[in-house]
C-alpha cells in the first residue's frame, strides 16, 4: 500500500502522461509516471485496486489501474471518454501533467489462485480491470494452470488492447477465445462471432480446480453467471469487480454503497457469492 | 394590526372534495387523485396520491394544505402513475401553473380532472402547521391573491371564501426594493444569496422546472457553478429566474421551500411586473402557448436598440 | 469540575476570546435566518432559536477548498492547505441534538484514512452545549435516545437557571480549560434550579427493531408510499446534523482554480448517476431508501452508531411534509 505521508487525504499525486494509446476511436490508454521520485519508487499497488485521476479544472475520475503491479516504473489507466473529466483526460498529450489518488479499494487474492486454473471473461470496455490481473498471472505464469481469455465486444474496433490480444493469441500457454457480436465482424475477422455468453458455453473450460474472473456491462455478468454455473463453477469460484460512482474513493463521501457494502472499501473485488447476497443497487 | 382570516368554510370544502373523489374514483373518472392529507404533525398536511375509493376519506382541505400539487403532474415526477385520467386537488394559485403547463404541451386539460377549492389563504412557511391563520401568518403570496376562487375547473364545492382586505406584501416589497439605489439592491440581494446552501429545493418543488436535465445539472460545459459560493449562487437564481420569467404565476413554492429563507418570489414577482408593464401579460389565467419572451410582435418595446 | 456563570459574565468570556482572536461560533442571525456562525461580539448571540442548519458545519462546512492547482504548459503546481489555517474555536450554544451529532461524525471521518480537515477542526474546537428549553412537534431527541440535557459531544455544559446564569459543566479537558483559563468569570454552583427543560412527545424508538426490519427489507412495497412524494432535492441532507455525503468538484480557469469539497445528498437523482447514464438508483423511492437505511442501519452496521440525533430539522423544512420521525415510528411497529 502506499503511504500518505501528506497528511491531505484528497491531495494527489502528479504524473506525466508518458505514453497515449487508442485503443479504439473513443477508448484511451495513459501511461503514466509519477512526478515525485519517492512515490515513483513507493508506489505499489495489487491487481483490482482502482485510482482517482484528475484532470485539474475538470475534476476526478474513477477507474481501475489497468496495468500489472509487476510492471513497475509506470501505471496506466484505460478509460472511455464519457463525461466531462475523461474528455478532459484525452485532451491531455505526453508531457502534460494529470494527477493521481490511490490505490485504492481491495484486490483480486492472487496468492488463492496459485495452482489453479483461470479463466478470464470480459466484454467491452470491461477488459482492463482483468488486463491487470492477466498480465500479473503471465509474469507469474508458472505459479497457475491453464489460462483461458475469453473476451468480446460489440465490433472488432470495440475490441480495447488490440496488440495484446494477438499476442495472447501467439502464445502457447494462453488460450486466447475471442468474440465479436453478430454483425461487428469485417472481412478479416479470426475470431469467433456471438455474444460472450454463448462463446464461453462453447468453449467451456472445466470447472475443477478453476477460478473464473468476470467483468462487463450487467447484461453480460446476467447472462455470463448462469454459463458459468452450468459449466459447474460454483459462486465461491467467480469473482467479479464492481464500478459505482465514486468520489473521495476514501470510504467517506457516501455514495458508492450497495446496500452496506462500500464499493470503495470493501470491493471492487467481489466472489459471485457476495455480489448476490447484495440488494440490486449497481 | 393582525386580522383573523375566516376559514370556517374549509370544513365545508373538505367534505365535498372528499365526496367528489369519492365518486370520481368509483365511477373510474379518474385512475388517481393528487390532494392533501393530514399529517402528523398538530394542523399539519402533506401532498397525497390516491388511487382507491376508500382512500378518498383521507383527503382534506385546511390552511395548512400549502403544496402546488401541480408538480406531482410534470415529466419530473415519474413516479406518479400517469395512466389515464388524474384529479387534482388546486387552489386557484396552483391552477395558474397548470394553465402554463397545458400551454407548454407538458399537460393535456382532457387528461386532467380538476377539483378547485375556494380558498381565504395558506399559511406561511414560517409558521408552525397548528397556527390560526390570520393576517400575520397568512402566506405572502395569499395577500396578493386574485384567483380565491378556481375558474375552469370541473368540480368546486360551493362555499365562498372571505378574505379581508390586505397589505400586498410583494408589491410592497418591490417598491421598498426599487426605492433603492441598485448598489444597495445589489447588496441585498448578495446578502441573500449568500444564503443559499444548493439544496436546489426552489427546483424540485416548482412545476415549472420540468427540465429532463437541468442546465445547472449539465457539466459540458458547467454553466453554473455548483459550490454554494457567492458566484454559482447568483448565477443560479437570475438563471432561474429568468427561465421562469413569463411562466411563473406566483405559486411562490420555491420561496416557501427555502430552508435559507431566501424571498425568492420576489425575484419572480418582480419579473412579473416587468412583463406586465413591457407586454400587459400576465401568466397563468389562460392557456397560452407562447410568452411574450419566445414571442415576437412588432408592437414589442424596441428602445433598447440603440 | 462544576460551576456557575453569570449570562453577563458568559458574554464578557466570548468577548475575551474574541479579542484574543479565537474563533466564536454560535447561533446568531444572518439576513433573518438563524445560523451557526462566527460571532463578531457575544451580543450577537441569539440562544433562544435552533440555528437552521445544524452545528456540523463548525468542523464539516458546506464548502471548502481542499487543494488548489496552478497549470503553466505541461507543469502542474498543487497547494496543499494548510492546517494551521484552521484557527483554534469555541462553538458555544449548542443543542444537544447537535452536540451529540459531532462524536457521531468522527467515526466516519477517522476510520481508516483520516480526514484532516475534520479532524484538525474538531482538535481545534471546544464545544459549549446548552440545554435545550424548548421543543416543538418535530423535535424526537428523546426517540433516538437522546434528551434536551443530553452532554455527549460538549466540552462544557451550560444548564440555564430560573434565577438566571447557568450551571457550567466540563465533560472533558477542553472544557476544563475554558473554565480554568477564565476562572475569574465562574463561581462555584449556586442553589437555583434549572429552568424547565423542552419535553419533546415522541415516544422513543425501539431502534434495534427498526434495523432488524431494515436488514429484511431493502425490497419492500412502503419505500414507495413512504417516498414516492419525495421532490429529490437535498434541503432534509443539507440541515442535517449527521449527514455528510459530499461532492468534489474543480472550479477555476484554464490556468489555475481550486478543489472543493461540497455537500451532497443522497436524494439527488445525481448523486449516484453512471457518467454512462446507468443509475443505480433510478427513481425517488429507491433514494429516500438509501437516506433511511443510511441512518438506521449501514451506520449502524459500519461504526455501531444511529445517523439521526433527532433534531427535527428535516421534518420542518421537507418541502412535501416527510416525516422521519413517523417513518421510523411505524417500521418499529411493523
Amino acid at each position: 500500500m502506499c503511504d500518505h505521508t501528506n497528511k491531505n487525504i484528497y491531495l494527489p499525486y502528479l504524473a506525466t502522461v508518458e505514453e497515449v494509446i487508442d485503443e479504439t476511436p473513443d477508448v484511451r490508454t495513459l501511461r503514466l509516471v509519477f512526478q515525485d521520485e519517492q512515490v515513483r519508487e513507493n508506489f505499489t499497488f495489487r491487481a483490482g485496486q482502482f485510482g482517482e485521476y484528475s484532470a485539474f479544472g475538470a475534476g476526478e475520475s474513477t477507474f481501475c489501474i489497468a496495468s500489472s503491479p509487476t510492471r513497475t516504473g509506470h501505471i496506466e489507466c484505460c478509460f472511455r471518454s464519457v463525461g466531462r473529466v475523461t474528455e478532459e483526460l484525452r485532451r491531455l498529450e505526453v508531457g502534460d501533467t494529470m494527477g493521481v489518488r490511490g490505490p485504492y479499494g481491495n484486490s483480486f487474492p492472487i496468492e488463492e489462485f496459485f495452482g489453479k486454473n483461470l479463466v478470464f471473461v470480459a466484454g467491452g470496455i470491461a477488459l482492463p480491470p482483468l488486463r491487470t490481473l492477466i498480465w500479473n498471472c503471465l509474469d507469474w505464469r508458472d505459479k497457475f494452470g491453464d489460462i483461458t481469455i475469453v473476451y468480446g465486444a460489440r465490433t472488432e474496433s470495440d475490441l480495447v488492447y488490440k496488440r495484446e490480444l494477438k499476442e495472447w493469441q501467439e502464445r502457447a500457454d494462453v488460450r486466447l477465445v475471442k468474440t465479436v457480436d453478430p454483425g461487428g465482424n469485417g472481412p478479416e475477422w479470426d475470431g469467433k462471432v456471438g455474444f460472450v455468453p454463448t462463446i464461453l458455453e462453447e468453449a467451456a473450460p472445466s470447472a475443477d480446480n478453476t477460478i473464473a474472473l468476470v467483468c462487463g456491462p450487467p447484461i453480460m455478468i446476467k447472462f455470463t453467471l448462469p454459463v458459468l454455473e452450468k459449466l459447474g463453477f460454483t459462486d465461491e469460484q467467480v469473482y467479479t469487480t464492481l464500478e459505482n460512482r465514486m468520489k473521495c474513493g476514501l470510504g467517506k463521501c457516501g455514495r458508492c454503497n450497495v446496500g452496506n457494502v462500500y464499493v470503495c472499501k470493501d470491493g471492487p473485488v467481489f466472489t459471485a457469492k457476495q455480489v448476490k447476497a447484495m440488494p440490486m443497487e449497481f | 394590526m393582525t386580522k383573523s382570516i375566516d376559514t370556517s368554510i374549509y370544513a365545508a370544502v373538505s367534505e365535498a372534495i372528499r365526496a367528489e373523489a369519492q365518486r370520481i374514483l368509483s365511477d373510474g373518472t379518474v385512475t388517481a387523485i393528487v390532494g392533501y392529507a393530514a399529517a402528523r404533525r398538530k394542523g399539519s398536511a402533506q401532498p397525497i396520491v390516491i388511487s382507491s375509493a376508500d382512500d378518498a376519506a383521507k383527503l382534506i382541505f385546511t390552511p395548512a394544505c400549502v403544496n402546488n400539487l401541480a408538480v406531482y403532474l410534470t415529466k419530473a415526477k415519474k413516479e406518479i402513475p400517469k395512466k389515464g385520467k388524474v384529479g387534482i386537488v388546486v387552489k386557484g394559485c396552483d391552477l395558474k401553473a397548470l394553465s402554463g403547463l397545458m400551454g407548454e404541451s407538458q399537460l393535456k386539460r382532457e387528461d386532467l380532472y380538476l377539483i378547485g377549492v375556494p380558498c381565504a389563504g395558506v399559511l406561511a412557511s414560517t409558521v408552525q402547521p397548528a397556527t390560526e391563520l390570520t393576517s400575520d401568518s397568512i402566506a405572502p403570496k395569499c395577500t396578493e391573491c386574485d384567483a380565491q376562487l378556481p375558474g375552469g375547473c370541473d368540480f368546486v364545492p360551493p362555499q365562498a371564501p372571505l378574505t379581508p382586505g390586505q397589505t400586498r406584501k410583494y408589491a410592497a416589497e418591490i417598491a421598498r426594493l426599487e426605492a433603492l439605489t441598485p448598489a444597495e439592491r445589489w447588496a441585498y440581494w448578495k446578502e441573500q444569496f449568500s444564503k443559499c446552501i444548493k439544496c436546489y429545493a426552489c427546483r424540485q418543488v416548482c412545476p415549472f422546472c420540468f427540465c429532463e436535465q437541468c442546465l445547472c445539472d449539465r457539466n459540458k460545459p458547467q454553466m453554473v457553478d455548483t459550490t454554494p459560493r457567492p458566484a454559482g449562487n447568483t448565477a443560479w437564481h437570475i438563471v432561474r429566474a429568468m427561465h421562469l420569467a413569463g411562466r411563473c404565476a406566483g405559486c411562490a413554492e420555491c420561496e416557501r421551500v427555502c430552508p435559507m429563507d431566501i424571498p425568492l418570489n420576489l425575484l419572480n414577482r418582480k419579473m412579473a411586473k416587468e412583463l406586465k408593464e413591457l407586454y400587459d401579460y400576465e401568466a397563468g389565467f389562460e392557456v397560452n402557448d407562447k410568452g411574450p419572451l419566445n414571442s415576437y410582435t412588432e408592437k414589442d418595446d424596441q428602445s433598447f436598440i440603440k | 469540575m462544576q460551576k456557575f456563570i453569570s449570562e453577563q459574565n458568559l458574554h464578557t468570556l466570548l468577548d475575551k476570546l474574541i479579542a484574543e482572536g479565537t474563533r466564536v461560533v454560535a447561533p446568531r442571525m444572518n439576513a433573518g435566518t438563524p445560523l451557526y456562525e462566527p460571532l463578531k461580539s457575544a451580543s450577537e448571540m441569539v440562544a433562544d432559536q435552533l440555528p437552521r442548519r445544524s452545528g456540523k458545519e463548525a468542523f464539516f462546512p458546506l464548502c471548502e477548498d481542499i487543494m488548489t492547482y496552478e497549470k503553466e504548459g505541461q507543469k502542474v503546481t498543487l497547494k496543499d492547505i494548510d492546517p494551521a489555517r484552521f484557527p483554534e474555536t469555541v462553538l458555544v450554544g449548542v443543542r444537544p441534538c447537535d452536540a451529540a451529532a459531532i462524536p457521531v461524525l468522527d467515526a466516519v471521518f477517522s476510520w481508516d484514512y483520516k480526514d484532516e480537515f475534520f479532524l484538525e477542526r474538531r482538535k481545534k474546537t471546544t464545544i459549549v452545549g446548552l440545554a435545550c428549553t424548548s421543543a416543538d412537534d418535530a423535535c424526537f431527541c428523546t426517540a433516538v435516545g437522546l434528551s434536551p440535557s443530553e452532554t455527549r459531544g460538549s466540552d462544557l455544559f451550560l444548564t440555564p437557571l430560573e434565577d438566571g446564569g447557568y450551571a457550567c459543566e466540563s465533560y472533558s479537558e477542553k472544557g476544563e480549560a475554558l473554565i480554568k483559563g477564565h476562572l475569574e468569570l465562574f463561581a462555584e454552583p449556586g442553589n437555583s434550579r434549572a429552568v424547565s427543560l423542552a419535553q419533546p412527545q415522541t415516544e422513543k424508538f425501539d431502534l434495534k427493531k427498526v434495523k432488524a426490519w431494515l436488514d429484511e427489507h431493502f425490497e419492500d412495497s412502503s419505500w414507495d408510499s413512504i417516498a414516492t412524494r419525495c421532490v429529490g432535492c437535498g434541503a432534509c441532507a443539507f440541515v442535517c446534523p449527521v449527514c455528510h455525503c459530499f461532492d468534489i468538484v474543480d472550479e477555476g480557469t484554464e490556468k489555475s482554480g481550486k478543489r472543493r469539497k461540497n455537500w451532497d445528498a443522497c436524494g439527488f437523482w445525481k448523486f449516484t448517476h453512471h457518467a454512462s447514464g446507468h443509475n443505480p438508483r433510478d427513481q425517488q423511492p429507491k433514494r429516500y431508501r438509501n437516506r433511511i437505511m443510511h441512518k438506521f442501519k449501514y451506520y449502524e452496521d459500519k461504526f455501531g452508531q444511529t445517523l439521526c440525533t433527532g433534531c427535527g430539522r428535516c421534518i420542518r423544512l421537507c418541502p412535501v411534509g416527510i416525516d422521519i420521525a413517523q417513518i421510523v415510528e411505524e417500521i418499529s411497529k411493523k
